[in-house]
């Protein structure tokens, strides 16, 4: 089984091999759509979704210039109207990115890198860099508890955002190398606003994020049809859309178990461009 | 530069993919190319894309603008491969992707204006399905109460389609929606009852536009509209844009719309550097609005101007085809045809100057192009069929063609034609794929299965599937259990009463009648009811209750779709079709649950009707059926094509569109200007000739010739193409 031409490993991707190497033979290799519940209630699984999905839009709309009064007016869910009434009291961007002039800052903001022969992407919800060469990235987690911070770190995201920012980042920093020591993760919990996980970035992680990542990739690539076994931890099955394919139960565990640190909206990078369909079927 | 090399480009093309990337108004960065297909633009567009991301432009400030995603895909592959620099990543996109991206994130900023009835709330953006379903319960009752369009014969869809299409036309060439009608009318020279067609069509496109403004849907002319007449006007949205892309390329750019070619012609007053390429000779989307004329325009802007002339794709012979092909199509003085007007919509399809590497324009002359042209002739048509699939399993057989290098063509892909030859293909062990699926979604086994089940699982709702409908359900949902056996306990178990439907329990059958149904499927059929009974279903939304029922009981062991990919496919697709019903449907006040409207359209052939599969899906070493406009905007050479009923009048004839006419709403008809049977005539006869002239210049080696004389549906047939290749094959 070798990788699709033009396959682009992300967090999501790779924390799906780590999760589960047979996952991400069915997700990514195979491509196989297998549309069961992944978590109970599925009703309150999609609004959290749904929720998250909106605050992210909410976010990068004030990145764009809409008038914070403009946003509001949009968020109807009261849930949501807390978070965005957090965000505005804490001005996470402010905090953690600062206003210095000259800071550059986007909001869905996608980087690719080479690692091990093959291309890694990622998508910032937010990635600023100062003019001192300060980098921060900053990450929304909408998960309706606060992530343990033990989690956060073992989460791929943790290893491929800052290392990613350093590799591919250079060109947001006037062409010159981003200084690994200069970089901090943060993760943002509009539902703890003010407990937000801060994590500093360093040459030694680098280098050994580049090795895992590295060898992970290769690891990956290859694999043949036996390099992809089912998880030993038969506890992830009840979160996996795949259980009924590999005969591991048939019913989606409780959303209320799901690990906090699994933010529930759709990882980024994973959706695809949304082309309008008229010019598909007219013919 | 190394990046660079791996084009192998020619001088021509390194002139191009090296010229100044420049600051605002830098002489030399903003650049013209246009040429034939297969001359390498493309090429030329990818390596300056790479060459502009090796000299330091920074990606995320780059934008691939295409009218059609399939046209993107080789700037796709290239950024896409791993020696790529690392950096930021280049937009592609097209402005119909663009004007939706720009119209969620701008929604605050226009909603007011634009007259949503809810400009707080957010916007609801239909698909080309929940289009259809909106559209129907405007204009429904309009044909069902008011005998709306009761002179025209048509298919319930088609007549919502071209209503829809009006509104496209109206939003994508740039004139006020509610001109549809009297720009129809002022061309129409035929009977007065035909003005009351369109006058009603009028009133519909006029109606469901306002439906759509009440409840903060946009359709995907009221997408379009919005980003061009409001957001592009908007200083905040429009400097996002400018401010983000200030480096473009824009391929393909006669395929896209007027409204595209304004706001590109606004653009490139401010990008950095541009790059337009345009395929001289195209504009094949002419009936989607496409503007090839007006492309042009483009090029007043830019300051350097290259023409490819040389292709890179088709044989000396094959261009000689092109050539005599071109010649015995066009309409002459001396000829049997009248002298019509130009095509007033497309480009003069008069062959540009072009020549193939390696030759020049004096030895292509004395070329033979019936040397590259293979043909039978058969009475009947499954004869000519039977003939092409010899003929393509020849080919791989035994001249070493690979089946990904062959494509079977034809006006129209019938599902008729397209089983009977995938039928004769795959007996053969010919691998296949085609951009018609076999069924609409809703015909799939899977799908019925899903159905049937949700009217079981809803009592409620009084829809009582038929005997057999429930039979075929469990003989699809319980593995291994046959018609037979699954018509037998139907006939036993299922048991509608008081206009509900009901299972019984296996147990309760005589033990007789256990023993011939087996009692392994019949555990399995009382663990399926089991879950119908306890499925507390009726407030939940139908999408989440197939998920369960797929993902609890019909994959798992012993159920039909455990293990089955297929099923797995379809059931998503129906799932999502389900679930964006319900987001653009549950603000409205309906008479019944929204599961059973969504059943209901179903049966009415609203929903469910289409069946888009992703590209991304399909095997590439196949052999491709398709219609001929479908592979000419796929932009992929192959070696061999193969035009089936080269008789029959499909390759010049246009859709029947009883309520819209894509060149009378297009920007290039004067409105008031009689649309007369010469502009008909040119117009088919330039259509077919760009056509014709597009494929062969994406066919490298051999074109094969289906002819039968009797057409798929038995009827004689010669049609013009058969008689300009008949000239061909005079002159040879």
């Amino acid at each position: 089984m070798t990788l699709p031409p033009g396959f682009q490993f992300s967090q999501a991707s790779l924390q799906d091999y780590v999760d589960c190497p047979r996952r991400f033979q069915l997700r990514y290799l195979l491509a196989l759509q297998w549309p069961a519940v992944q978590a109970e209630p599925v009703e309150e699984h999609e609004q959290r979704m749904v929720l998250g999905q909106a605050f992210h839009r909410m976010v990068q709309q004030r990145l764009v210039g809409l008038p914070e009064e403009a946003i509001a007016r949009a968020a109807s869910n009261a849930e949501l109207l807390r978070w965005w009434q957090s965000f505005l009291a804490y001005r996470p961007i402010t905090a953690f990115c600062g206003d210095q002039p000259g800071t550059w800052m986007r909001g869905e903001y996608m980087l690719a890198g080479g690692v091990g022969g093959h291309r890694l992407v990622a998508k910032y919800d937010v990635l600023s860099v100062a003019a001192t060469g300060q980098v921060t990235i900053l990450d929304w987690k909408t998960s309706t508890k606060r992530t343990p911070d033990d989690a956060l770190r073992e989460r791929l995201q943790t290893r491929v955002y800052p290392f990613l920012a350093v590799q591919a980042g250079a060109h947001l920093n006037g062409d010159r190398p981003i200084d690994p020591s200069h970089v901090t993760l943060v993760y943002w919990f509009p539902e703890a606003p003010g407990s937000p996980a801060r994590i500093a970035y360093g040459p030694e992680q680098y280098a050994a994020d580049h090795r895992y990542l590295t060898d992970l990739i290769g690891l990956i690539a290859l694999a043949e049809g036996d390099g992809f076994p089912m998880t030993q931890d038969e506890s992830r099955c009840r979160f996996c859309v795949y259980r009924s394919y590999c005969d591991r139960g048939s019913t989606a565990g409780r959303l209320d178990e799901l690990i906090a640190a699994w933010d529930l909206g759709a990882a980024p990078e994973d959706i695809d461009l949304d082309f309008e369909q008229i010019g598909e079927i007219a013919f | 530069m190394e990046t660079i090399t791996a084009y192998a480009l020619t001088p021509e093309q390194l002139d191009v993919v090296q010229m100044p990337l420049g600051g605002p108004k830098a002489a030399g960065s903003r650049i013209y190319l246009e040429g034939p297909a297969g001359t390498g633009k493309t090429t030329a567009g990818v390596a300056r894309l790479y060459h502009m991301l090796a000299a330091g432009i920074p990606a995320d400030q780059v934008l691939v603008l295409t009218p059609q995603r399939t046209l993107a895909q080789p700037y796709v592959d290239a950024l896409r491969r791993p020696d790529r620099p690392s950096g930021g990543e280049p937009t592609i996109a097209t402005v119909g992707g663009l004007a939706r991206r720009m119209v969620d994130l701008f929604w605050p900023l226009v909603a007011q204006d634009a007259g949503f009835g809810d400009p707080d709330a957010r916007p609801s953006f239909l698909t080309l399905e929940t289009a259809q379903y909106h559209i129907a319960r405007v204009v429904g009752p309009l044909v069902d109460r008011e005998g709306y369009f009761e002179s025209v014969t048509i298919d319930r869809h088609r007549l919502y389609g071209q209503i829809l299409d009006n509104l496209n036309k109206s939003a994508v060439v740039g004139f006020a929606a509610t001109e549809i009608s009297d720009r129809l009318k002022g061309a129409w020279m035929g009977e007065q009852s035909q003005a009351r067609v369109y006058d009603q069509a009028q009133a519909c496109a006029t109606a469901f536009r306002a439906y759509c403004l009440q409840h903060n849907l946009l359709d995907f002319s009221l997408q379009m509209a919005i980003f061009a007449e409001h957001l592009w006007q908007e200083p905040l949205c429009r400097d996002y844009l400018t401010s983000s892309y200030t480096h473009l390329i824009v391929d393909n750019v006669e395929e896209d719309t007027p409204v595209a070619h304004d706001i590109l012609i606004e653009w490139l007053g401010t990008a950095h550097s541009a790059l337009v390429i345009l395929d001289q000779g195209a504009g094949y989307r002419s009936f989607l609005g496409a503007d090839p004329k007006g492309a042009r325009m483009l090029g007043d802007l830019c300051d350097v101007h290259v023409t490819f002339t040389q292709s890179f794709v088709i044989s000396p012979t094959m261009a000689a085809l092109g050539d005599t092909l071109s010649r015995a199509l066009r309409p002459s003085p001396a000829g049997t045809h009248a002298v019509a007007p130009a095509d007033p919509v497309a480009e003069d399809v008069e062959p540009q100057p072009f020549s193939v590497v390696g030759t020049d324009d004096a030895s292509v002359a004395t070329l033979d192009p019936t040397e590259v042209l293979h043909f039978a002739s058969h009475r009947f048509h499954p004869q000519m069929l039977d003939w092409v699939a010899a003929e393509v399993h020849r080919l791989i057989d035994q001249a070493g063609v690979t089946p990904g290098e062959i494509v079977v063509l034809a006006p129209f892909l019938t599902d008729a034609l397209r089983y009977s030859l995938a039928y004769r293909l795959e007996q053969l062990d010919i691998p296949v794929r085609s951009h018609r699926p076999s069924r609409a979604l809703r015909d799939e086994p899977a799908t019925q299965t899903l159905l049937t089940f949700a009217a079981l699982i809803h009592p409620s709702w009084g829809i009582v599937p038929s005997k057999y409908d429930v039979a075929y359900a469990l003989m699809v949902a319980i593995t291994g259990m046959d018609l037979i056996r699954a018509q037998l306990l139907a006939e036993i178990v299922y048991r509608p009463h008081a206009g509900e439907p009901e299972l019984t329990s296996f147990h309760a059958i005589r033990p007789e009648i256990q023993e011939r149904i087996t009692f392994m499927y019949g555990e399995r059929y009382e663990a399926l009811r089991t879950w119908i009974g306890a499925c507390s279903c009726d407030a939940a939304p139908l999408d989440h209750v197939l998920a369960r029922l797929f993902g609890e009981v019909l994959s798992q062991p012993g159920f039909g779709f455990h293990g089955d990919s297929d099923a797995g496919r379809i059931v998503a697709m129906v799932i999502e079709s389900v679930r964006k019903f319900r987001w653009v449907v549950q603000d409205l006040a309906l008479d019944r649950a929204l599961g059973h409207e969504y059943l209901a359209m179903v049966k009415e052939g609203v929903i469910a009707a289409q069946y888009l599969q992703p590209w991304q899906e399909e095997p590439k070493d196949a052999v491709l059926l398709a219609p001929a406009y479908t592979f000419l905007l796929a932009n992929r050479p192959v070696d061999v094509q193969f035009w089936l009923n080269v008789g029959g009048q499909g390759w010049w004839e246009r859709l029947y569109q009883p309520l819209t006419h894509p060149y009378v709403l297009s920007r290039r008809w004067a409105p008031g200007r009689l649309w007369t049977d010469a502009e008909e005539f040119a117009l088919r006869q330039e259509t077919m000739a760009r056509l014709v002239l597009g494929l062969i210049r994406r066919c490298r080696h051999s074109l094969y010739l289906g002819l039968s004389d009797l057409s798929e549906q038995g009827y004689e047939q010669e049609g013009v193409l058969l008689r300009a290749f008949q000239r061909v094959l005079r002159r040879a």
